[in-house]
Formats: C-alpha cells, structure tokens, sequence
C-alpha cells in the first residue's frame, strides 16, 4: 500500500507566517511632505495595477474549468445579433438623431432671438421666434420619448436572444465533459456574467450609440454655427484624446478585476451564511468574519486602482471639456471685434461647449461598459467553443447486449484509473459493483453507459459503439442513474418527460404509479402543472428521488446503471424506495455501483473492483465461499 | 475621518475588537427612515466634506454664466481688449479650481459610497456570526444575500445622492440669489420652476417604480432558472430535458424583456417630460429676459448669463429629481435590511452561568437517550428524523423545522394590500424570533454531567460538545484549512485525521496536497469526499463530546469498515455519540440504543440487541415487509 500522504511534510504550511490579504506597501504613509506622498501613491498605484493585471490574465486563461473565447468572437456575436435587426437599429439612429438634432437646434434659434434683441426687433417677431423654439422642444420631447422607446425595445430584444442563445449552448455541452466538470463555473458564468454582459447590451450598446451620435452632430452644429468659434475649441477638446486612451485601455482590466473582487465577498458571504450551524458548531464565526473582511480590504485596493485611473482622466478631460468656454470667450471677443461674429453666434458657441461635455463624457463611460460587457461576454461565448466528445454515426444497435472489452481510462494524461477491465453483461441480470472509492467503480459506470468513450478499448451495444450513438438512443438504450436526484423548477410533468418530451399524460401518470407517486401528486391542486423545484411547493428527498425514478420509467432503457443511487439518502427513504425501484429495475439489465452490502447481496452477480482492475467476480455465495476481499466484507457486515 | 473599508464592530466584534458602544451599537431599526438616517450619520463627516469640495467643484457652472456675461458687457460690446482679457483670465482661473475639486469630490464619493457598501456587506457578515444556525430558520439565504449584495450598494447610491444635492442646493441657491439681485422677475421664475419641474413628473415615479419591480422579480426568476438548469445539467445531458427546460428558460426570458420594455416606456416618458419642462423653462426664462433687454433692464451681457444659468439650472433639477428616485430605492432596502438588521440571537447567557462539568454522562429527558461518559453510544432509529432532533437537542440546537418568512411578497401586490402582506410578514417573523426565544429561555432537558445546557454558556456548551451533522458544510479554501480550520493543528495531529476519517485520498486526488484548492462547498469534491473531509475536520476538533449524525452515509462498505474502526479507536476513552443504522458501525459499539416514537425503548450492545430486540432487528437488518408501511408514512408527508 503506497503511503498517499508522502508529500505531507513538503505541502504543510506554517500559517503564523502568511502574508496579509494586502500587503502592507498598499497601505498610505502616515506622515511625509507632498512630494513623498505623491512618489508613495504613484508607488501603490502601480503595484495596484500589477495585481489588477494578474487577476485579469488569470480570468481570462482560467486553469480549471470552462474556455474563454477571444475579443474576434465577441466582436462576430454582436455583429449578427445586429443583422437580425437591422430594422430596428435604423430606427433607432434615425430618432435619436432626430432627438439630437432638434436639441441642438434650440441654441441656435436662441441666438438668433439675442441678435433680434440686440437689433432691436419688434416685440412680435421676437413673440415669433420664441414660439417656435417651443414647437422645437416639444418636438425634442416627443423624439426623446419615442427614441427612449425604440432604445429600451432593441436593448431587451437584443439581450433576450444573447441570453437565450447562451442557455441553449449550455444545454448542448458536450456529456462527458458535463460529467466531469464541476457547475461551480458555469454557475458564476450564467448569473455573473450574464447580468454584466446584460448591463452592456441594455444600456451599453444603445447609450454608445446615442452619446456618440449627439457628440457628432453636436460638433457638426457648432462647425455650422461658426467655424472661427467652433475649430479652436474642438482642437483644445482633442488634446485629451491621448489621456482617454489611456484610460480605456487600462480602466477595463481595473473593472474587471474589482467585479472579481465583489464576486469573491459574495461567494464567501454566501459560504458564511449557507454554512451557519457548521461556522457555530466549529466557533468559526471570527475566521469567517476574518475571511469577510480580507476579501473586502482587497477589493478596497480593486477599486482605489480604478479610482486613481478615474482621477487621472478627470484631471485632463475636467480641463480640456471645460477650457472651450475660455477659449470662445476669447476668440470670440476678436472675432466680434473683427466683425466675423455676432452675439449671438457667441451664445449658441457657449452653448454648444456647454451641450457637448455631457455626451462625451457619457461616450467614454459608455465605452468603459462595453469594454467590461465584452469580457463577460467572451467567458459566455467561451462555453460555446467546447468541442463535442462525441460524432453519432448512424448505425441502431442490434439488441441489447452490453460488452465492455480491454477497457481503459484516464482522467490526467498517463493515470489510468482502470486497467484493461473485460466485462459482458448477460441481459436481464443485477451485476453489482463493489470495492474502495478511488478503486474505479464510478469510472467503470461511467464507459458502460456511455457517458465517456475508453482510452483503449470498446464498450458496445448490440455491436455498436455506445459514443457513437446519437444521445437520444442512447438515453433509451442505457442510463446513469446517479445520487444527484435534482428537482427542477418547473411542472411536475416538465420533471418527468426528460426523456421524451412528448409523452402523453398517461404516460406520466403510469410512470408515477410505477414508482408509487401517483397518490400524492393527485393531491396537488394543480396535478402534473404543480410547479415544483426550488422556490415552489417543496418535496421530502423521498419524493424527489421518486420523480427521479419515474423519468427513468419514461425513457425506458433497457439498462441501467445505478452509481451510488440511494446513498445519500436517509436508510428510511432507501428502503421505502424499494418499492419504486424494483418496479424501474423489473426486466431491465442493472449494473449497481454498490455502497451498502446488501445490494450486492441481491445481485445476480458481484464484480469486486480494486485498483482499476476487477479482482473477484461472481455470485455472492460463490465469493463468499471464495474467501476473498468480498467474503471478509460480508463478515464484517453480518457479524 | 472614515475611510473604506470601514471598521465595523457592529452585532459582532472579533476577539482583539473593542466592544462597541454608544449610538454606533446597533443600527436603528424602528423605520426604514429613521436606518437611513442611522447608516448616514456613521459617516456624516465624510459626507459633510464631500459637499464642501462640491461647492467648489460646481464653481464653473455657478460663476461662469455670469463672468462670462460681464466678458460681454464690458469687454466684447465695448471692444475693451484688457476687460476681455481680465474676464477671461479669472474663468479660466475658475475652470481650473473646478477641474481640481472635481477630483477630490470624486475621491470622497467614492469614500462615501464604499464606506456604506463595505460598512452593509460587513455588517450582514457580523449578523450571520452572531446569529449562527437561527438566521436560516427565519430569513431565506437569498434574502440574507441580497442585502449584501444589492441593497448595500443603494446605501451608497443615497450617500453619494445625498452629497451631491446638497451641492446641488446650494449652487442652485447661488445663482438664485446671482440672478434675483439681477432682474427679480427672472430671479423668482427660476426659484419657482426648479421644484415644480421636480413634481411634474413625480406622478410617473409610482407607474415606473411598479414596472422595474415587476421587472426585478422577473429578472431574479430567470436567473435562478438559468441557475437552476446548470444545477440540473447533468441529468438533461444525461437522461433528457434540454428541450422543456430550454424552451421554460426562453419563456421566461421574453416575460423579463417584456416587464424591461413596459419599465422602459414609462423610463422614456420620464426623460421626455423632462426634456420638455425643462426646454419650456428656458425659452420662457430667455423670453422673458429679451424683453427686459428691450425696456433697458437688463443688459445683453446679463442675459447671455441667464441663458448659462437657465442651462445649468437643469442639473440641479435633475439631482433632486434623482435625490427622490434613489431614496424611494434606498427605503426599499432598508426595510430589508431590517428584517436582517433587528433580528436578535434567542439566547441569553444565564446570570449566574453554571461551567458544565469535566466529567459525566450526557443525558436527553425527551427521549431518555443517556450516552455515559468515555463511551461510543450509537443511535439507530427507524425514523432518521428522530435521530437528527436528538442530536440537534444534544448539541443546543434548534432545530430546523421552520419555515423561513420570506420578505417577498410576490409582484401582483400593490398599496394596501401590500402594505398588508409585509404587516403580515413582520407578525410572522416576531412569531418565530418569539418562539426561539421560548425555547432557549427554558430549561433545555439535556444535562452533562447533571448540568442542564441552558444553565451553561452557550460558548462553553459548543466548546465542549460537537455536533457534526448532514448540513455541515466546507468551505473554500486549502485541504488544509477544510482540516484544520483554526490553524492549531500541527502536521501529525491533521494527517492522524486524514487517516482516521480515511480521506487520505482526497489529498492525494488534489494538486498541492495541503495546499491544493477545495471549490466553495466543496464542489468538485465527490460526495463521499466531503463527507470524510468533513469528518476529519471534526475529530481533529478533539471535542470532549462528539455528536456524529451518519457520518459515513455518502461511503461505500469498505471505507465504512474501515472508518468506523478507526473511530472507534481513536474517540476511545471519550464520550462519543454516532447516529447510524450500519452493522458495520454497530458492532464498534460499546453501548447501542434503539430511539422510536421520541423514545429510547432499547439498550445493549449490537449483538444483544440482535437477540433480543425484534424491534432492533427489524430496523438493522432490513425487514422486506418494510417497504409497504413505509410507503404510508411518505404519502402522509406529501
């Protein structure tokens, strides 16, 4: 017996000497003159950055779990998204540039009512003017409404197809890897990143639309308005580019990060508030307390970065947005000097300035969102990039028989966790499967119905490789029946039909009969439309095993392998649900990867694994007569 | 001055934390105002500041208009070259201190906001610590979570609000009082039309509010579906499904899009009277103001100024009309924060608290269940619920029998009637918290060593006995940590546990050893992986009581074999409670008692047992005419 815990010593820590969640050069100086606080915070910033950058490479190469897919399948995925609607996008730039438009028209009418003033005007042509810059904004209004409108109408349609479309990749990822891979990923990546990918479709995609069309049409006003007042400001406007860039670039790694952060508080505060009674029965209140706040000081540091990014772009944008003013002042001042403009032009200039800040600032925010919408976006599409582990042929089976032959697997490049295992299945008998967990009995379930494909080797059915069947015959030729007996939200019949999504009611009915859940469903108001799963009408683990049992009624195979099928749950509800199995189990091949004894005791034959190789195998009076591993558990067992 | 992230001793101070004292003890509970008003006087210096450098940052707009307008008066009409000049020097002077308190007004937004938001999620922890397995009995997780994680971030959006309207206020004051002593006409239509642009749309808030609800709950469903179907996944790659729940998934989808759209009509009808209202105020503000030019009162200069001011009074405008949006939200969540909040821990420590003793057995009045000191008791019961409440009772739990009160109340409510559901609500959950209360002011009726647990410190009851039940959970973190959770093992004692709970496996299955990773709850672990990870945490616990409920139901006979006698070995000489039906537990046992109907009704070793208790034996070797009584005893549940 090879010592599993050799390394021990090499991987223990000495946890007196962990660093701090923050490393103490994070933390600002006490005391120090101007300037050494400056080097200090420009010190912090960078190391900030470093971390944010680490972070940020990390989710994007994730080591464990699910692909990420590239910024080119983001860019491809948005595209066609738009394609189909090509309608609505049109309308959408059309009204609001049509809102745009008649909001920048208003400055200009009212320096045309200061020019009238200044010239002296008669009362009534100024009455004129006024009246009609109203007829403007009222239009300006009911653009805005209508252009608000056709905005939140694309951004819900577009991002009910974009998280439609994610679910329905999810639900054709390949079985073998759905087998092998833990949800905890794919969870984050449908509730996170799905509602960050949401805010940027909803609001992002239609914002940077609108914020970017005013902006061009805003410096197309002032262009006509007066070009003598108009260049210079757009020219002190365009020195911040540099800086925007700057911050684009970075700020998106920053907030991706700092979402990080906050999915991080959230997971250990759910741990923390899930795991209650063991954080009390442990007196671990204070470590997890602990926990909480060092996640929380490092998203602190998350977001003192992007807010030093902020405040290096505010230093140049609140200077460059602004500066306009002074800068119209003055050559506007020459100019009517000069005589090339008029008061009023002057006003609408400044109003113009005024206008354009608003909708640049929103651009880059806008941009900002899209940016951290994209890379959640990647992490969803990524799910999409799975390869299939499986290409159906079209051969049928030729009956029922399963035969595994020289099989062999491999979870890690060269650990094969079985060796060359042989085994035919004699239709109709119980073939338990026993031995020490580790010892490949679940693996040896797992080729036998077709979850995984061998390394070497075969297993077939009626002559037919069983990965080579497309997945809806080989669910009704051979399931894996495992102790996850998951209730989903939905119909009690939505529960039922997995197998075969048009089976009639009665169909479902005699299934729940078959497994004795027919009386207490009929009790429910709404019968098979009660809604059940988590947030519905609760059912005890007896009845939720039950409706597991009965949608294996529904597909009907004709074998079956039970991995560890009532184990997890109470000895009372295994023995209740005898009855509900052997009525599934009746005139069906059962493979029973085996914990407790008297499943194999009941078997027709009792294959005893160990060490990825089948030692005994046999029925249980020949093993027991043998003298072997099995013989020793049974007297254990029974002594 | 705070900074974030903010120290918080609030409900729950860790050991080296002082006790926290003074007004700053335990949040306000009695209204959702009178919470708002306690979470913002936590921090009321930070936002005091905040709207100090406001004032400064909102320089430009509030002085520019009219600095530019005296530009115009007595620089550009006259053609005076120097006035022009000075004028534009001190807006460009102004400019620059904008432009230089924008950025520290934006540093302490982000200070205030995070305080409130770090200060929430801080607090919430603190609430669980404090609250223990109780907080789970009456509030749904989700609830407890979502405090956390949304609420928490509206408390800063108020803070945040709150400093920029006074800000606000205050610039919108200034220019009144630049533009009253101007032209008093104008001066009072601008004062005027700022609050009653605020109330026009004021009636669109309830029908938007009642929409984004709708849409929130919607959202949250398809969430938890989306959720729901990754949970289930393997099961609809498995056996089937993916169309149904697809197809569920797709309709609920298009619900929420189409709670998004009617919210956003009632969005884009908000915006548009807004544009509206404040398009008209400034077209009457210059109209009026041409004509005052016209009669001599008011200069071209000043209104060019005006027409600035009319512009910028829309951002005042705005801000209040946001002030209100957001602290209708922030009411919202408060009142959940409270039902969180101003829940109080059932216990109370004795006054006069009796130390339970070294030495005794520890004994159930209920069912007269006595486990003798030193001894491994294994409790075998037909009724797996029974043997669950027992351990519960002997480790000074309550047990889990409640049905959370959920602050939901569905999204067909409105006004009173739902204003009724939360009365209801609110009844409901005192009930529970009285209850609670009830039973753990009484006398307990388990005693250790003679000693009633309630006499005890709670601390001193879950120091010395240890219940390890189904719900125990692990947690995120190294093998070593899932292990030795305390840091206080050294490398021996954990390996003994490794191997005591024969888990050895688990180590050797994880790259690192020690060190090597376990997912929250330990997802990616097997079942029977975690259930001897977490045994082994609880023996290294070297409880002087040990409460094990079927700690070995998720392992295959083997590994029982041999857990179950290393147990037994290791505990030897301690007192050890085991719940079980497993031969292969029973036979490890010193004493073993048969519990049925909330009674102990038998006692013996295993083999005794066997020849003497038909009850006994029915229960441990499987009887076959088991299953049609059982079955009863299911449907009556259902």
């Amino acid at each position: 017996m090879v010592d599993l815990l050799a390394t021990s010593p090499d991987t223990w820590r000495d946890r007196a000497t962990e660093p701090p969640a923050v490393p103490h050069e994070l933390e600002p100086p006490r005391e120090g003159s101007f300037t050494d606080r400056v080097t200090a915070l420009r010190r912090r910033h960078s190391l900030r950055e470093r971390r944010a950058l680490e972070n940020y490479a990390q989710s994007r190469k994730p080591e464990r779990g699910w692909p990420v897919a590239d910024n080119q399948a983001v860019l491809h995925f948005l595209r066609a998204l738009l394609r189909d609607r090509k309608r609505t996008f049109v309308l959408l730039v059309v009204l609001n540039g049509m809102a745009a438009a008649t909001g920048l028209v208003v400055p200009r009418l009212l320096g045309a009512l200061i020019n009238r003033t200044v010239a002296g005007d008669a009362a009534s042509s100024l009455n004129a003017l006024a009246v009609l810059v109203v007829v403007v904004v009222v239009a300006q209004a009911g653009f805005t409404f209508l252009a608000q409108r056709t905005s939140t109408v694309f951004g819900q349609d577009l991002l009910s197809s974009a998280r439609e479309y994610i679910v329905r990749t999810i639900l054709q990822l390949p079985l073998g890897r759905v087998e092998s891979a833990s949800s905890g990923d794919l969870v984050t990546r449908v509730t996170r990143d799905v509602g960050t990918m949401s805010r940027s479709v909803q609001y992002g995609v239609p914002m940077s639309i609108i914020s970017g069309l005013t902006v061009v049409l805003s410096i197309i006003a002032m262009l006509l308005n007066s070009l003598v007042l108009a260049v210079p400001s757009l020219m002190v406007i365009a020195l911040a580019y540099p800086q925007v860039r700057r911050y684009l670039r970075k700020a998106p790694k920053g907030y991706i990060n700092e979402g990080a952060t906050y999915s991080r508080i959230n997971s250990t505060l759910t741990e923390t508030v899930e795991g209650a009674r063991t954080v009390e029965a442990l007196g671990l209140a204070d470590r997890r307390v602990g926990a909480g706040d060092d996640d929380i000081a490092v998203s602190a540091q998350a977001e003192r970065y992007t807010m030093t990014l902020r405040n290096l772009l505010f230093a140049v944008i609140d200077v460059a947005f602004n500066l306009p003013r002074v800068v119209t002042l003055l050559v506007g001042a020459w100019g009517y000097h000069e005589g090339w403009v008029s008061l009023g032009q002057i006003t609408a200039a400044v109003l113009y300035v005024e206008a354009l800040s608003g909708p640049l600032d929103r651009l880059v925010g806008e941009v900002d969102r899209l940016q951290v919408g994209a890379a959640s976006t990647s992490r969803l599409l990524g799910i999409a990039q799975v390869p299939p582990d499986r290409t159906p042929g079209t051969q049928l089976p030729d009956g029922p028989d399963l035969v595994g032959s020289d099989l062999r697997f491999a979870y890690r490049e060269g650990h094969d966790v079985l060796h060359g295992v042989d085994l035919t299945l004699d239709t109709g008998e119980r073939l338990a499967i026993v031995g020490p967990s580790g010892s490949g009995k679940s693996t040896l379930g797992r080729l036998l119905s077709g979850i995984n494909g061998p390394r070497t080797g075969s297993v077939t059915i009626g002559d037919v490789e069983l990965v080579e069947l497309p997945l809806e015959t080989l669910r009704t030729e051979v399931a894996l029946v495992t102790q996850e007996h998951h209730v989903f939200k939905g119909s009690v019949r939505d529960n039922i039909i997995l197998a075969r999504e048009d089976s009639s009611d009665e169909a479902v009915w005699d299934a729940l009969r078959a497994v004795g859940s027919d009386d207490w469903v009929e009790r429910f108001p709404a019968g098979l439309d009660t809604q059940i799963g988590s947030g519905n009408t609760q059912l005890t683990p007896a009845q939720a095993q039950q409706i597991a049992l009965a949608r294996l009624i529904i597909a009907d195979p004709h074998t079956l392998v039970l991995d560890e099928a009532t184990s997890l749950i109470d000895p009372r509800t295994a023995r209740t649900l005898e009855g509900s199995m052997n009525a599934l189990l009746e005139g069906r091949t059962v493979v029973a990867i085996a914990h407790r004894l008297h499943t194999a005791h009941d078997a027709d034959r009792i294959a005893v694994v160990i060490d990825g190789r089948i030692v005994e195998l046999g029925s249980h009076h020949e093993l027991v007569a043998q003298g072997g591993e099995y013989a020793a558990l049974w007297r254990a067992w029974t002594s | 001055m705070r900074d974030f992230p903010p120290v918080i001793t609030t409900f729950y101070a860790r050991s080296g934390d002082g006790p926290t004292t003074g007004p700053l003890a335990a949040p306000d509970t009695r209204t959702p105002f009178r919470f708002l008003l306690w979470t913002l006087r936590l921090q009321w210096p930070v936002i005091l500041t905040t709207t100090f450098l406001g004032m400064f940052w909102q320089l430009p707009p509030m002085a520019g208009p009219w600095i530019f307008g005296r530009a115009v008066d007595e620089g550009i009409v006259p053609g005076d070259v120097s006035k022009t000049l000075q004028w534009g020097a001190v807006l460009l002077a102004v400019t620059m201190v904008g432009a230089l308190f924008g950025i520290l007004m934006h540093t302490f937004i982000v200070r205030t906001w995070l305080i409130a938001l770090y200060g929430t999620i801080k607090m919430v922890t603190r609430k669980a610590a404090q609250m223990g397995h109780v907080l789970p009995r009456r509030t749904p997780t989700g609830e407890v979570l979502s405090v956390a994680g949304s609420d928490s971030d509206e408390f800063g959006a108020l803070t945040e609000i709150l400093a920029r309207t006074w800000t606000q206020l205050v610039a919108y004051l200034v220019v009144a009082f630049i533009v009253l002593s101007t032209s008093l006409e104008l001066g009072v239509l601008l004062l005027v039309a700022a609050p009653v642009l605020v109330g026009a749309a004021y009636p669109l808030l309830k029908p938007l509010h009642r929409r984004q609800e709708i849409e929130r709950s919607r959202n949250s469903d398809l969430t938890s579906l989306a959720t729901d179907i990754v949970a289930g996944l393997r099961i609809l790659r498995g056996i089937g499904g993916e169309r149904t729940f697809g197809s569920n998934y797709a309709a609920q989808s298009q619900l929420a899009r189409q709670a998004g759209q009617s919210a956003g009509i009632w969005q884009a009808a908000i915006e548009a009277v807004g544009v509206l209202f404040s398009g008209v105020f400034v077209v009457l503000l210059v109209w009026l103001g041409t004509r005052q030019v016209i009669s001599g009162d008011l200069t071209i200069g000043q209104l060019i100024s005006f027409l600035g001011y009319a512009l910028f009074m829309i951002y005042p405008i705005q801000t209040f009309f946001e002030f209100a949006q957001k602290l209708t939200r922030a009411s919202v969540s408060a009142r959940k924060a409270i039902a969180i909040f101003e829940q109080r821990p059932p216990w109370q420590d004795p006054a006069q608290p009796v130390g339970l003793p070294v030495h005794g057995d520890l004994a159930d009045e209920q069912t007269g269940f006595v486990a003798h000191e030193g001894q491994l008791t294994i409790v075998v019961s037909a009724v797996p619920e029974d043997t669950s409440a027992l351990a519960d009772r002997l480790g000074r739990y309550l047990s889990p029998d409640t049905e959370p009160v959920s602050q939901d109340i569905g999204e067909g409510l409105k006004g009173r009637a739902a204003r009724r559901a939360r009365e209801q609500r609110a009844i409901d959950r005192a009930r529970l918290a009285e209850l609670d209360e009830e039973r753990a002011r009484a006398a307990w009726g388990v005693t250790l060593g003679g000693v009633d647990l309630a006499a005890a410190r709670l601390a001193d009851v879950r120091r010395r006995i240890l219940v390890s039940d189904a719900t125990s959970q692990l947690f995120a973190g190294t093998l070593q940590d899932a292990v030795d959770p305390h840091a206080r093992l050294t490398r021996e004692e954990a390996e003994e546990a490794l191997r005591v709970a024969n888990a050895e496996d688990v180590y050797d299955a994880l790259p690192g050893g020690w060190q090597g990773r376990i997912d929250e709850r330990g997802r990616g672990l097997s079942g029977g992986q975690r259930q001897r990870v977490v045994l082994a945490r609880a023996l290294a616990q070297d409880a002087d009581v040990l409460v094990l409920v079927e700690p070995t139901s998720a392992v295959d006979a083997h590994t029982e074999a041999r857990i179950a006698e290393r147990v037994a070995d290791v505990r030897r000489g301690r007192t050890t409670v085991v719940t079980t039906v497993s031969p292969l537990w029973l036979h490890h046992a010193d004493r073993v008692v048969l519990v049925q109907d909330n009674r102990a009704i038998a006692e013996g070793t295993h083999e005794d047992l066997l020849l003497d208790s038909p009850d006994y034996r029915r229960v441990v070797t499987r009887a076959m005419d088991a299953n049609a009584e059982t079955r009863e005893e299911v449907d009556d549940r259902g």
